[in-house]
């Protein structure tokens, strides 16, 4: 099962990379069952908010980016296994997620690593944007 | 609202490379886009063809293979996006990679979020107008 899932994994994922990257003119009907009211929900959102052109676009383009996420974090994850000075830690990744969004916070990239220093002390598994939140907690609080 | 990082030469470079200084910033910055795709946010890592040739880019390259599976999608040089382009390279006298550069950043619609991941954020901001963005300087 091991040997199984560690040959067999990168083509997979390359299999799923490959038809992501076709074009999406071909269709299927499909018959998913979901939770009622997260249709509902997402056909309000959809109605009364535009956050996609119909309730088909919006399921498409989430599933899109959770596939391409999959994709990616294998990627990632296998880069880091043959790499691992490339294995980003939690401070970089607050920077790296502030330089992405042009926070402020993105100009002290210092006082982001200590806050990620602080925070995974007690959080080991704080999120980029958690450090964000404290540093920029802790800059407020120290004005 | 959708949002759009773009690659320069420098920044395909250093993805691709595990030696280059800046290796660790750009897979740190891959890395938070993966994290954002789990969420749902609409984002898209690209790189504009005239980038990929200054860089020695070849997808068929086994080389590249890194970038290549990282859905770094390529962004074309179009017709508009050409003449866009040639104007740009024009007036500023850019590289060719600069101005398509340049080009995919202007032609990008007023609600995209665009951030531009760069070596040389002067002239990414002379070749990108008064277009609004986030420039990522490595």
């Amino acid at each position: 099962m091991w040997y199984s899932l560690v040959v067999e994994t990168p083509a997979v994922i390359e299999r799923i990379s490959e038809l992501l990257d076709r074009d999406g003119l071909q269709t299927s009907n499909t018959s998913m069952r979901i939770p009622t009211a997260l249709r509902d929900a997402a056909a309000l959102a959809v109605g009364e908010l535009g956050v996609a052109a119909s309730t088909t676009a919006l399921t498409t383009a989430a599933l899109r980016a959770t596939l391409e996420a999959v994709v990616m974090q294998a990627v990632l994850d296998a880069h880091y296994e043959h790499h691992p000075k490339a294995r980003p830690d939690l401070g970089d990744l607050a920077v790296a997620a502030a330089e992405l969004d042009g926070h402020p916070l993105a100009a002290e990239p210092e006082r982001l690593r200590r806050a990620a220093a602080e925070i995974v002390e007690k959080h080991p598994d704080a999120s980029p944007d958690d450090v964000l939140l404290w540093a920029e907690a802790r800059a407020l609080s120290a004005a | 609202m959708s949002w759009i990082v773009v690659l320069d030469n420098e920044a395909v470079q250093a993805v691709q490379n595990p030696a280059h200084p800046k290796h660790r910033q750009m897979v740190s910055l891959a890395q938070v886009v993966a994290s954002r795709k789990r969420r749902a946010v609409s984002v898209e890592v690209a790189v504009p063809t005239a980038v990929r040739v200054e860089a020695g880019w070849d997808r068929t390259s086994p080389a590249w293979v890194f970038p290549n599976r990282l859905r770094i999608t390529d962004v074309p040089l179009d017709t508009a996006r050409a003449s866009t382009a040639a104007a740009i390279r024009h007036r500023i006298g850019v590289s060719v990679a600069d101005a398509h550069l340049g080009a995919v950043i202007q032609s990008t619609s007023a609600g995209q979020q665009i951030t531009v991941v760069t070596s040389d954020p002067g002239d990414i901001r002379l070749v990108a107008g008064d277009r609004d963005m986030t420039v990522v300087a490595i």
